[in-house]
């Protein structure tokens, strides 16, 4: 499954869509999705990818937007040796 | 000043859902006791509850349950039910002096015990981002707000056993004095968490259950009553200003004329008969009725030794001669004792006594303390009474005393 599948899936549930409504370019704020909902999101998506987002606080506008910082953190993971 | 009347009821306890399903239940005698059972990986065995057992309605939609905790959920399904009886909505107009007066008294203590365990045993270095809103002491009130658009005055209390009793009595005052036409006061508590039950047994007020029946645990004014039992639930009023009411037709259930609140100044525990006495006489003097007038008494009546000993005192002293008149009944022995929820549960079920003029019982009161000896009906409730007025009485640990009165809307 592709981050953006992922991230598909996750808010579909949480927001109680059809998962086909969300696409890359799709505005979060129209899926209702608001900032609150998206910060339950990504806490979610950490959990999903072991990852660790930190105290960083990026502009999310679109779905991509998400797809995008849960991959750079997937890489910095990747990237880092494990302990 | 406004007269202040009552346009909607709402609960859910272990009674059940709704205002009229908990008044039938209570005036049946059921008991919504058993044995505890938490969702956790540890029990305390013997510990019994008045514990919500069945799933909550869905009123919520599931990308917006982060925001509740249990005793917001719990809360809003009360609000809603009053609400929706009044028949107040988004084109009611006048939102803006309506407003929401909530009690609880420890709020959000569900997700605080989660965060802790998350914490603490878990070792996750991090919790749900929604810990804050949802386990704040305002968020229920903040939720009916948000979703009834009640733009006036939005209050929380927090005063323990008192809590919602509070709530009632200040909005009461709030529309009385022209500060609010409309608000949605009551309260809501759910404690029932393996830390919170546990700091309770430490204080070694609560009821010990016979095995062979742990559903009549709950037994005030008894001879042989060990404690109280906790409870969870939420409940709510609608209160309007009587202008407010008359000019959109709406049906009127009663009126609230009393309000007294006082503080014993004497012990963080232990009850006092004065202080409990002052806020009844408040309450009383407030109303413009006699005490002779009052035929019905929601007690707190929690089943500990102390309390329902001074209970009694207190309104032998307030009430004299017609204190031994007096139907006075604890419908704690089912549903239990709901702290910060208690006084909006109470009150709702003597809204009820008063409109169907009948009395819920003091369920499983076989064999009364010779110290407690008014009429407390014991065992079975009565229907068919002259009830003209009745009052509700709640107290609290930090010494608060409450007194609400009702009567019928004439």
């Amino acid at each position: 499954m592709t981050t953006f599948q992922t991230v598909a899936k996750l808010l579909a549930e949480r927001i109680e869509i059809d998962v086909d409504q969300i696409h890359p370019e799709t505005d979060l704020a129209t899926l209702g999705a608001d900032s609150l909902t998206v910060m339950e999101l990504i806490f979610d998506l950490e959990d999903e990818f072991k990852i660790s987002l930190g105290d960083e606080r990026p502009t999310l506008v679109v779905v991509q937007d998400i797809v995008d910082h849960i991959d750079r953190y997937i890489k910095i993971a990747a990237e880092q040796p494990p302990q | 000043m406004e007269r202040v009347v009552i346009t909607g009821l709402g609960a859910i306890s272990a009674l059940g859902i709704g205002a009229d399903h908990n008044f039938a239940q209570a005036l049946a005698g059921v008991s919504g006791i058993d044995y505890l059972n938490l969702s956790f990986t540890r029990q305390i065995p013997g510990c019994v509850a008045a514990q919500i057992r069945y799933p909550l309605p869905d009123l919520v939609k599931k990308s917006e349950l982060s925001l509740f905790d249990r005793f917001s959920l719990m809360g809003w399904i009360a609000a809603h039910e009053a609400v929706q009886q009044s028949g107040i909505n988004q084109e009611s107009g006048q939102l803006d002096q309506s407003g929401v007066f909530w009690g609880t008294g420890m709020g959000g203590a569900t997700t605080l015990e989660n965060g802790y365990i998350d914490l603490f045993i878990e070792g996750k270095n991090r919790l749900r981002p929604l810990s804050i809103i949802a386990s704040m002491n305002n968020s229920p009130a903040g939720q009916i707000a948000l979703r009834c658009g009640f733009g006036g005055t939005v209050n929380t209390y927090s005063s323990a056993c008192v809590s919602s009793a509070q709530a009632i009595g200040e909005a009461y005052r709030h529309i009385r004095h022209g500060y609010a036409n409309r608000i949605l006061a009551g309260g809501s508590e759910a404690l029932l968490t393996f830390g919170i039950v546990t700091a309770w047994e430490a204080m070694k007020v609560l009821a010990t259950a016979d095995p062979s029946r742990p559903a009549e645990a709950s037994q005030p004014f008894a001879a042989n009553r060990s404690g109280l039992v906790l409870g969870e639930a939420a409940a709510a009023v609608m209160l309007e200003s009587l202008s407010s009411a008359q000019a959109r037709g709406a049906t009127i259930l009663a009126e609230l004329v009393g309000y007294g609140a006082s503080n014993d100044a004497t012990h963080m525990s232990n009850p006092n008969p004065a202080g409990q006495a002052r806020a009844m006489d408040m309450a009383i003097a407030g109303s413009g009725l006699t005490p002779t007038q009052i035929d019905y008494i929601n007690a707190h009546g929690a089943g500990t030794a102390a309390g329902d000993a001074t209970e009694t005192e207190s309104i032998k002293r307030v009430f004299g001669a017609h204190a031994q008149r007096l139907m006075v009944s604890s419908t704690k022995s089912m549903h239990g004792h709901t702290l910060g929820a208690a006084a909006a549960l109470e009150f709702v079920l003597t809204v009820q006594a008063l409109r169907n003029k009948a009395v819920p019982p003091t369920a499983f009161l076989r064999q009364p303390d010779p110290a407690c000896d008014l009429d407390y009906v014991p065992l079975h409730g009565r229907r068919d009474q002259q009830i003209r007025a009745a009052m509700s009485n709640s107290f609290a640990f930090g010494g608060s005393n409450v007194a609400l009165i009702v009567k019928d809307f004439v």
